[in-house]
């Protein structure tokens, strides 16, 4: 276990008009851990992960993603510092092939004509210097553009390298036999292993799982479970995931975060969880009086 | 270098074609209006077929791109390049004028392409038409532009080369775009623009962007076309109309097919040509019978296209392309793309 978590979020809060959809909410993501978040409908488990990927800017409280705070940037700065998503309610590109879901998320191996992390750094400083990093990052894109236009040697490799990478990615999620579908027509459970395989594109270093599970079989949802653990391990990942499935939660989360009303109401390991007094009313409502 | 192999073919066809067709000048006034529609459709093609943004203002676009490559290649005329025989200092100071134009409507779909950041289907719809409209409001008040009479005493240096061979370029962009990561970008944002964002692409930037290539594509065709007019105005050619006209080809052909653009708007520009001559010959002799008859043109053309819309919503080819048939199924080819 690395000491920097990485992904942090400090007394994260969230209001909407009156509405606390979030409250205080504290997380610690590490390399290697497989992190549940669960609660009942409602209970702010799909903002948490709005927040997180910067959907939402939080009204107080920190996110930090490998060491570097993120409030305000937006979802695809987030994405390229190492954190990827799935969605509750499937966001596949519908109209395109299973192969190009994959290939939109793999970035190009390519070395940029200025420094990454310079260019960055420039883009959120102060006025001029803003106006310099937008203008770095607009020429290696026009070069960039002129290479696939022009077909170089080098945009072909490139090209070859990211199908390569996406059609591995199926095969690790099981689709390499549906590469050329188009999204729309797989069945459900594809489409969501087919949401991981896209998230997994983006190299991150942290994933999130919005209810991997929803619609699935119990088969398959154990299927599922179990490559969740093996992604954990093959790609050196942090995982959080939102689950409805008690069974399956506890079955391989090694710690538990429950909302209930935007609030944090248990942390810590799953057994502990199950017999918070907390939890139980949360789900089942307040327990008889004599108990 | 094998990449440039499609632009050789491209020039000694597109050079034949003109030596050969030189000696008909109906057939290659047709060849340029068609070639103008083409290049429009297809760059239109790029924001709302592949971005999925609804842009009705594309007349504009191309407005921009004529009247500054015209006044361009006014002001070019006074020069002489001593040592260079007249006809390729002509079509030197054409290309000037013809780039002059596309940066500027670049520019303006710089412009226009940054409210689409903020406002999405209907209201960007509406945001592009004001631009079309003011763009118009502008010329009409510029008497440098020719004001509301319009713009005469431009060089026509436009050929049937320059124009097929701008289609052919046009056609080239898109299709190698699509297959490289910027247009599968844009056909992300299509999709769905919040996985998009959530996978990494800077949705604003690549909106923006499409507004920009687009743009100056509309802008070179404008060129085009005043280059062939003797006359160019603010009135029909760059009206809201024409704006809707080259929707029409691109949601006929189907949204986001490039090849659907290009045979939609071949069909529908000839369609009132060819209308005319099978009309005329049914007036037979008959002056005034044939003009009448000749009238039901417009509707006739209405027809044909709530026809098509009923048949096929999703436009002729769909998202499709020609070239999707015509290569074999399955692709195993080191060499992928490499010769297109």
């Amino acid at each position: 276990m690395s000491a920097e978590p990485l992904l942090h979020a400090k007394k994260v809060s969230i209001t909407f008009g009156g509405l606390k959809a979030l409250a205080d909410f504290d997380l610690e993501i590490r390399k290697g851990d497989l992190q549940g978040l669960i609660g009942p409908n409602g209970a702010g488990k799909t903002t948490a992960f709005n927040v997180l990927t910067g959907v939402y800017l939080p009204t107080a409280g920190d996110v930090l993603v490998c060491g570097e705070r993120v409030n305000g940037r937006r979802p695809h700065q987030i994405n390229r510092l190492g954190l990827a998503r799935t969605f509750q309610n499937i966001r596949l590109f519908k109209q395109l092939s299973v192969l190009d879901n994959v290939r939109i998320a793999v970035l190009a191996d390519r070395k940029p004509l200025f420094d990454r992390e310079r260019v960055e750094k420039l883009k959120r400083s102060g006025f001029p210097n803003r106006l310099f990093g937008t203008g770095l990052d607009a020429i290696d894109n026009y070069r960039d553009w002129w290479r696939a236009l022009l077909r170089t040697p080098g945009f072909l490799r490139e090209e070859e390298g990211i199908e390569k990478r996406a059609r591995e990615l199926l095969d690790v999620m099981g689709l390499s036999h549906r590469v050329d579908e188009l999204a729309k027509n797989l069945p459900y459970g594809e489409q969501r292993r087919l949401e991981i395989a896209r998230a997994l594109g983006t190299k991150p270093r942290v994933l999130l799982l919005d209810e991997p599970a929803a619609g699935m079989n119990t088969r398959e949802k154990a299927d599922l479970m179990v490559l969740i653990r093996e992604l954990r391990t093959r790609f050196e990942l942090g995982i959080l995931v939102i689950e409805h499935d008690m069974k399956l939660v506890m079955g391989i989360c090694e710690k538990l975060t429950v909302l209930d009303h935007g609030e944090t109401i248990a942390n810590g390991d799953p057994s502990a969880v199950r017999a918070d007094p907390r939890v139980i009313e949360a789900y089942l409502g307040e327990a008889p009086a004599h108990a | 270098m094998r990449s440039l192999v499609p632009v050789v073919i491209a020039v000694a066809v597109l050079a034949l074609v003109q030596w050969l067709t030189s000696t008909s000048p109906y057939f290659t006034y047709l060849a340029l209006v068609v070639g103008v529609n083409v290049v429009l459709a297809v760059s239109l093609n790029v924001i709302n077929g592949m971005t999925g943004q609804f842009s009705i203002g594309h007349a504009g676009f191309m407005a921009v791109g004529a009247f500054s490559s015209a006044v361009t290649s006014m002001a070019l005329n006074e020069y002489r390049i001593g040592f260079l025989p007249a006809g390729v200092e002509h079509q030197f100071f054409f290309i000037i004028s013809l780039t002059v134009g596309g940066i500027l409507a670049a520019a303006c779909g710089f412009v226009v392409g940054l409210p689409s950041l903020r406002l999405r289907g209907d209201y960007l719809a509406i945001v592009t038409l004001g631009f079309g409209e003011i763009i118009l409001v502008i010329v009409r008040n510029t008497p440098k532009l020719g004001g509301a009479l319009g713009l005469s005493g431009k060089p026509q240096h436009t050929t049937l080369f320059a124009v097929w061979f701008t289609v052919f370029l046009v056609i080239l962009f898109s299709r190698r775009l699509l297959t490289s990561p910027h247009g599968r970008n844009l056909v992300a944002i299509r999709e769905d623009e919040v996985a998009a964002e959530a996978m990494g692409v800077d949705t604003t930037a690549y909106k923006v962007r499409a507004f920009v290539v687009s743009s100056f594509f509309a802008g070179v065709a404008g060129g085009l076309f005043a280059h062939f007019q003797s006359i160019i105005a603010p009135g029909d050619s760059f009206s809201f109309v024409r704006s809707m006209e080259i929707v029409v080809f691109i949601v006929a052909g189907g949204l986001g097919s490039t090849s659907g653009a290009v045979v939609a708007a071949v069909f529908l520009t000839l369609l009132p040509d060819a209308m005319r001559a099978v009309f005329i010959k049914f007036g037979g002799d008959n002056e005034s019978l044939a003009q009448s008859i000749d009238q039901l043109r417009k509707p006739i053309f209405g027809l044909l296209l709530v026809l098509m819309m009923l048949t096929r919503p999703q436009g002729l080819f769909g998202t499709h392309e020609a070239w999707d048939w015509l290569k074999p199924k399955k692709k195993v080819e080191p060499q992928k793309g490499a010769a297109t």
